[in-house]
C-alpha cells in the first residue's frame, strides 16, 4: 500500500514527445483512471510507472522510494495486460504461482496465495488448465488473479477489458470495482472507454496528445468539463457544442439566442455546451424551436436529431412515441446546465458559480 | 467439369508423379538388394537376403553407422545451440540489423561445392589464411583431414557452417511470434533474462525445435556430398557413413545388391527413429 507521485514525468521518442511533464498524486488506495483517445499517452504514463519504459525526464516514486531507475520487477508492482499476457504453456495454477515462486516464496504460503486468489475470481475448477483452453473472461480473471496474489504497492492495469464483448466487459467492470473494494490497493487503470473511466474512477486523468487535459472524480469532470475537448470526450451521448458570440448576456448563433446565468462574463467569440439530457422539453412558445429530423429509441428514453435556429442538436429525453419526422416542438436551455468555453482557447469559462 | 472431376484428376496427376518419381525408384532400389550385380547391364542373380547377411557381418558397416551418428548428432547440437543464438541477437534491434539478417542467411544459400572449395582453400597447407593465422600465433599446424578425429571434426565444422543459418532462419520466424507483452509480464513477475528465456523463449520455441531437429537429423544422416567432397569418408573410413559406404558398395566395388541392402537398412532405421521421435516428441499443438 502506498501512495504513488509522478513529478514532471516526460518521454520522448527521439524528437517525438508522447508525454509532456505529468505531475500527478495517485492516493494510497485511490482508484485512477487514465483516459484518452489512442496516441494520447495514457498507455506509456503508465508503462513507465510499470518501469517497462524508460522516463525520459521527471521522477516516480512509490510511497517514499524513489523508483524511477528501478526494474519493474524492483517496483512491487502488479501489471494486467490487454492481451492478459498469460504464459501458455504453463497451467492456471502455475501461471499465477510463477511471480511468487521467482520470488523465491515459500510453496506452502504459495498456494495459500494462489487458492485463495482462485476463489476470490472463481477460477478454483480451472487451476489444471492451460490458457487456452479458458474462455476470454477467464483468462483475463486469471490475470487479474496473477496480479492479485503478488500482493503488490498498486495494480497497473493497461485496458484490460478492451478484448472482451460488450456484455463481459460490463460484469468484469464489476469485478474489478468489487476487488478493488476488497483488496483497497491503489489501481491506475487506462481506458478510451469513458463508461469505463466514469463507473470505476475516483478520479479521471484525461490525456490528449501526451497533454494531461483534466484531473477530477467522474462527476466532477461531467459537470464541470476544463476544456472542449474533455466537453466532448466525456458523456454519451456526446455535448451539443455550438459556436457563436455572446451580446448583451445572450449567447448568439444564426438565428438562436440563449441567454445566459446573470453574471456571466464573457465577451466575443465562444462555443456553448449544453448536454442532450439537459435539454429541456417545453411549448414552442415558451422555448426554441426545434425541428426533429431523425428519431433513436432507446427504450427508455429518446434520442433525438434535429435543428434549432439552423443549428444542429441532440435531445435525451424520456420515452416519446409521439414524435416524427420533421415535426417541430419547443425546446428550452435551462440556464444551470449550460457551459461556455473561450473559441480561441478552447478553456472553460466559468458561467455562474457553483 | 465437376468438382469431384476436378478432385480426381488433380489426385491423379499427384499420384501417377509420386509413384513414378519415388514409389517405383523406391521399390527397385529395394528389389535390387535381393540380388547380386556387378553392373546395371548384366544379369542380376537372385540371392535372397544374402546381401544383408553379408553387410550386417562386415565391421564396416557398424563403423559406418557409428560415424553416421556421430556426425549427424554433432551437427545437430552445434547447428541449434549456434541457430538459437544467432537467432536471438538477431531478433534484438541494432543499427543494421537487416542487413545483418540478409548476410547471415549467405552461407546456405551457396553450393555445397563452393563452401567445401572455401574451406579447402582456407585450410589449405600452403596458402590458407587459416594455416597463415594459426601460423603467426605461433601454434602448431592443424591437420584438417589426416587424423580420424580431425577430420570428423572438420565435416562437422562445415556443416555447422552451411546448416546454422537455416536453423537461425527457422527460429527467428519463431521468435517473431512471441507477444512482447509475455516478456513484460515475465520483467513484472521478477524473471531474469535467462530465467525469461527458459520459461518464455524455449517453450514458446519448442515446437519448431522439434521440426527442425527431425529435418536437421534426417538431412544430416543421409549427408552425402559434403563428406564426398572433403574426405571421401576418409582417412581410413573414419568419416564414412551409411551413405558413402553405400555408394562406395555398388558403384566401386561393383556390389550393387550389397549398396542397395546397406540403403534400405539406412531407410528403416531412419524411419524406425522417425516414429519414436514423434512418439517422444508428439507435436501437441499447445
Amino acid at each position: 500500500m502506498a501512495e504513488i507521485r509522478l513529478e514532471q514525468v516526460r518521454k520522448a521518442y527521439g524528437g517525438v514527445v508522447a508525454v509532456h511533464g505529468v505531475d500527478l498524486t495517485i492516493r494510497d488506495g485511490e482508484f485512477v483512471v487514465f483516459l484518452g483517445p489512442s496516441g494520447c499517452g495514457k498507455s506509456t504514463t503508465l508503462r513507465m510507472i510499470a518501469g517497462l519504459e524508460e522516463v525520459t525526464s521527471g521522477t516516480i516514486r512509490i510511497g517514499a522510494r524513489d523508483v524511477t531507475e528501478l526494474e519493474p520487477k524492483d517496483r512491487n508492482i502488479a501489471m494486467v495486460f490487454q492481451n492478459y499476457a498469460l504464459y501458455p504453456h504453463k497451467t492456471i495454477y502455475d501461471n499465477l504461482a510463477f511471480g511468487l515462486r521467482m520470488r523465491k516464496m515459500d510453496p506452502a504460503e504459495i498456494d495459500v496465495r494462489v487458492q485463495k486468489a482462485a476463489r476470490m475470481l472463481g477460477l478454483e475448477d480451472y487451476l489444471a488448465r492451460k490458457p487456452k483452453q479458458l474462455s476470454g473472461g477467464q483468462m483475463q480473471r486469471v490475470a487479474l488473479g496473477r496480479a492479485l496474489v503478488r500482493e503488490p504497492d498498486v495494480f497497473l492495469l493497461d485496458e484490460p477489458l478492451s478484448n472482451l464483448d460488450a456484455k463481459l466487459r460490463v460484469r468484469m467492470r464489476e469485478e474489478i470495482a468489487r476487488l478493488h473494494q476488497d483488496v483497497g490497493t491503489s489501481m491506475v487503470y487506462v481506458t478510451h472507454d469513458q463508461v469505463e473511466a466514469m463507473t470505476l474512477a475516483n478520479r479521471i486523468v484525461i490525456m490528449r496528445d501526451g497533454h494531461v487535459q483534466q484531473i477530477g472524480a467522474p462527476l466532477e469532470v461531467y459537470d464541470r468539463p476544463a476544456n472542449l475537448f474533455v466537453a466532448g470526450f466525456i458523456g454519451s451521448p456526446e455535448m451539443n457544442l455550438i459556436e457563436g458570440r455572446v451580446e448583451n448576456g445572450l449567447f448568439v448563433a444564426g438565428s438562436l439566442r440563449v441567454a445566459l446565468p446573470a453574471g456571466t462574463q464573457a465577451s466575443g467569440d465562444v462555443a456553448l455546451g449544453i448536454r442532450p439530457e439537459h435539454l429541456a422539453l417545453t411549448s414552442e412558445a415558451d422555448g426554441v424551436a426545434f425541428t426533429v429530423r431523425v428519431i433513436e429509441q432507446l427504450g427508455a428514453q429518446t434520442l433525438c436529431v434535429g435543428e434549432a435556429g439552423g443549428e444542429r442538436l441532440r435531445i435525451l429525453v424520456d420515452r416519446v412515441d409521439s414524435w416524427s419526422p420533421g415535426q417541430s416542438i419547443g425546446v428550452r436551455f435551462p440556464a444551470a446546465k449550460l457551459h461556455l468555453f473561450a473559441k480561441s482557447s478552447g478553456q472553460r469559462i466559468e458561467t455562474a458559480k457553483p | 467439369m465437376s468438382s469431384k472431376t476436378t478432385i480426381y484428376g488433380f489426385l491423379f496427376v499427384g499420384l501417377a508423379v509420386t509413384l513414378a518419381l519415388i514409389v517405383a525408384p523406391a521399390v527397385y532400389a529395394v528389389s535390387l538388394s535381393f540380388y547380386q550385380m556387378d553392373s546395371f547391364v548384366g544379369a542380376p542373380k537372385w540371392v535372397g537376403f544374402a546381401n544383408y547377411v553379408a553387410v550386417l557381418q562386415a565391421p564396416e558397416f557398424w563403423h559406418a553407422l557409428l560415424n553416421g551418428a556421430i556426425y549427424a548428432l554433432g551437427s545437430i547440437v552445434f547447428q541449434v545451440a549456434l541457430g538459437i543464438g544467432f537467432a536471438l541477437v538477431l531478433n534484438e534491434a541494432f543499427p543494421g540489423r537487416n542487413l545483418v539478417r540478409g548476410l547471415s542467411i549467405l552461407p546456405y544459400l551457396l553450393p555445397t561445392v563452393v563452401v567445401i572449395l572455401t574451406f579447402k582453400w582456407m585450410v589449405d597447407g600452403g596458402i590458407g589464411i587459416v594455416t597463415k593465422a594459426v601460423e603467426a600465433m605461433g601454434l602448431p599446424p592443424i591437420n584438417w583431414f589426416e587424423s580420424p578425429g580431425a577430420a570428423m571434426a572438420s565435416t562437422i565444422l562445415v556443416s555447422v557452417w552451411m546448416w546454422t543459418p537455416f536453423v537461425t532462419t527457422c527460429f527467428l520466424a519463431a521468435l517473431q511470434t512471441v507477444p512482447q507483452s509475455l516478456y513484460e509480464a515475465a520483467r513484472v513477475d521478477g524473471t531474469t533474462a535467462v530465467q525469461r528465456f527458459f520459461h518464455i523463449t524455449l517453450p514458446m520455441l519448442k515446437p519448431i525445435l522439434t521440426v527442425v531437429v527431425l529435418l536437421r537429423a534426417i538431412w544430416m544422416f543421409n549427408k552425402f556430398d559434403v563428406i564426398w567432397l572433403l574426405t571421401r569418408g576418409g582417412p581410413v573410413g573414419a568419416t564414412e557413413n551409411l551413405a558413402i559406404l553405400s555408394y562406395r558398395h555398388a558403384f566401386n566395388l561393383f556390389d550393387i545388391g550389397g549398396g542397395a541392402a546397406i540403403a534400405t537398412i539406412s531407410f528403416a532405421l531412419l524411419s524406425v527413429a522417425v516414429l519414436i521421435y514423434f512418439w517422444v516428441f508428439p507435436l501437441e499443438d499447445d
